[in-house]
């Protein structure tokens, strides 16, 4: 569970470039429960999961996971709790180090890092297992170095190291946006299945209504820094993507908009 | 080449592969170009020199050197983590420091040892003549080194360490307290190049405040020539490539001032350097260069 009592995150405070990025987020998510994020270009989105992950450090309010104050958590030490898949594969991942030498990094997340063997036979089967399940063919390629994989292999790897070390909360920065339309099909649909086999709390922010709408059971929209939008259940159900640029556009009080200016970036 | 030639430069080649693999850790694996290697070089050598005049155990003499080393390391992961000092700054700034912590630690510019016992002694009057003992004794050491040191990087902490220096910001994502394993890193560098030169002290005899110079350039230009001659992946090979290119580099250097038609003289050593290691930098551009070339050609 995710407990977000109205943090507040500015960056550049002080100078001519101060943004003030979130200006009092509340956001209570149960266990299980799967959260998309929607907003425009600089509504919020990324920052609010940097804040959720401790990139950023809230510099009011209050963020609870599992009950456990991590407000003041660094991303090492959140990284106990939280797993992680980035937008840019390149970010994700370390290409320099083959397959199994990225598992073996996530697999440790969270536990003391000592000298044993990070690669001990155990684990390599298990690993090898475990990328099996992928259906990608990679159970073959683990000591191939990660930068010899396409963006799409790489998101899947990188999702399945987010499930390695037994984490229950998931955050996805708009891990599909660098890849081409199919891929980001695949590596959704495999997000749905990883999500719903460990049950995980997940937050996907995205940058397509249509993804918003599709995956997860709840969806929010962010605004300038403030959430503007929270639809779940049955009244989501009922939405389609025209109905929630209007329900947007009225929580901006009539302003017009189009569909594109939330679609780009 | 003449045969105490030869071994000599085994020898030197020996005892810069540990600078090698020190100077692999910072700028390789944590990606730290690191300069307080010409710094902790002579302290290793000052350090150990002054303890062996003042009769402690070669051993236990060496093993200070290296943590003094370590301390050094230590000192410029401090400034540049903690105090965000740019990295190549905070190590020149350590650098300049040790200059005058070495003059202090042998209270004058060199010392000599003479009829002080080294870790080499009772290895001396088994048989072999002296110029071979000497790189026999210091391979040994090499060779536990580069061992121990592929099943640290092979290690859940050692993977941990090289994360960091390839992407930090996915390593703290996996919770690899990147800071922590920076500082480690560089002592752990910083250690070994202080090592080598404790035994740079007692293979040669004496430790002198100038022999730090240009440390960190003859170990790039080892680990460069390692990477050239052994191009591998897998941690041990790549360690090993290190101390071959250490030893092939001084066998070279050696050539070159044996042969007489060139004109080298000795105290031309840092300009050869100095141009092997950019050339060995700029080869490799230029290829990829040529190559792209070629490719634009046929299309």
């Amino acid at each position: 569970m995710i407990t977000v009592n109205g943090i507040h995150v500015a960056f550049g405070r002080g100078t001519p470039l101060e943004k003030h990025a979130l200006r009092g987020v509340d956001l209570t998510i149960p266990e299980g429960q799967f959260v998309t994020v929607i907003g425009s270009n600089g509504a919020g989105k990324s920052t609010f999961l940097g804040a959720l992950a401790g990139d950023v450090i809230a510099e009011e309010g209050r963020i609870a996971i599992d009950g456990v104050d991590v407000t003041r958590w660094a991303t090492p030490k959140r990284a106990s709790l939280v797993a992680r898949v980035f937008q840019d594969p390149m970010v994700g991942s370390c290409t320099a180090l083959t397959i199994e030498e990225n598992m073996a990094l996530a697999a440790a997340r969270g536990r003391r890092r000592g000298l044993g063997s990070a690669l001990r036979g155990d684990r390599r089967r298990h690993f090898r297992e475990r990328i099996a399940e992928l259906g990608l063919g990679l159970e073959n390629r683990l000591h191939d170095r990660m930068g010899l994989l396409s963006g799409g292999q790489r998101q899947a790897v990188s999702l399945l190291m987010a499930t390695l070390a037994g984490s229950k909360i998931l955050l996805l920065d708009e891990h599909t946006a660098a890849l081409d339309p199919g891929t980001a099909e695949f590596v959704l649909g495999l997000t749905r299945r990883i999500v719903e086999e460990n049950r995980l709390t997940t937050l996907m922010v995205t940058h397509s209504m249509r993804q918003a709408l599709d995956y997860g059971d709840r969806t929010v929209m962010l605004h300038e820094g403030r959430i503007v939008l929270d639809v779940s259940g049955e009244q989501r159900a009922g939405l389609d993507v025209p109905h929630l640029l209007a329900l947007f556009a009225k929580q901006r009080g009539g302003e017009d908009i189009t569909d594109d200016s939330l679609l780009i970036g | 080449m003449s045969e105490i030639a030869f071994f000599g430069a085994v020898e030197i080649g020996l005892v810069y592969a540990l600078v090698a693999l020190g100077v692999y850790l910072s700028f390789r694996v944590l990606d730290f170009p690191d300069l307080t290697v010409d710094g902790s070089f002579p302290l290793g050598a000052a350090v150990c020199a002054t303890l062996l005049v003042a009769g402690v155990n070669p051993w236990a003499a060496s093993l200070v050197a290296a943590l003094a080393g370590s301390m050094a390391g230590l000192v410029t992961a401090t400034l540049n983590v903690r105090f965000k000092i740019l990295h190549l700054l905070a190590s020149i700034l350590t650098m300049i420091a040790l200059f005058s912590v070495n003059l202090r630690v042998m209270g004058r510019p060199n010392v000599a040892l003479l009829m002080q016992d080294t870790v080499l002694t009772p290895f001396y009057g088994l048989g072999l003549p002296d110029h071979v003992v000497r790189p026999l004794v210091v391979l040994v050491v090499v060779v536990v080194i580069v061992l121990l040191l592929a099943r640290f990087l092979n290690s859940e902490f050692g993977l941990a360490m090289r994360a960091t220096g390839v992407n930090a910001r996915m390593a703290r994502a996996q919770g690899v307290q990147t800071d922590f394993h920076i500082y480690a890193g560089m002592a752990l560098s910083n250690g070994l190049c202080a090592l080598a030169g404790a035994l740079f002290a007692q293979t040669n005899g004496f430790a002198d405040v100038t022999t730090g110079i240009g440390t960190i350039v003859v170990g790039l230009a080892a680990v460069i020539v390692g990477e050239t001659v052994l191009p591998a992946r897998a941690m041990l090979w790549a360690l090993v490539g290190c101390v071959v290119g250490s030893i092939l580099y001084r066998l070279a250097v050696q050539l070159a001032l044996s042969a007489d038609a060139i004109g080298l003289q000795a105290s031309d050593l840092n300009l050869v350097t100095a141009v092997l290691v950019a050339v060995a930098l700029i080869l490799p551009r230029m290829r990829l260069k040529a190559a792209s070339k070629k490719r634009e050609a046929v299309r």
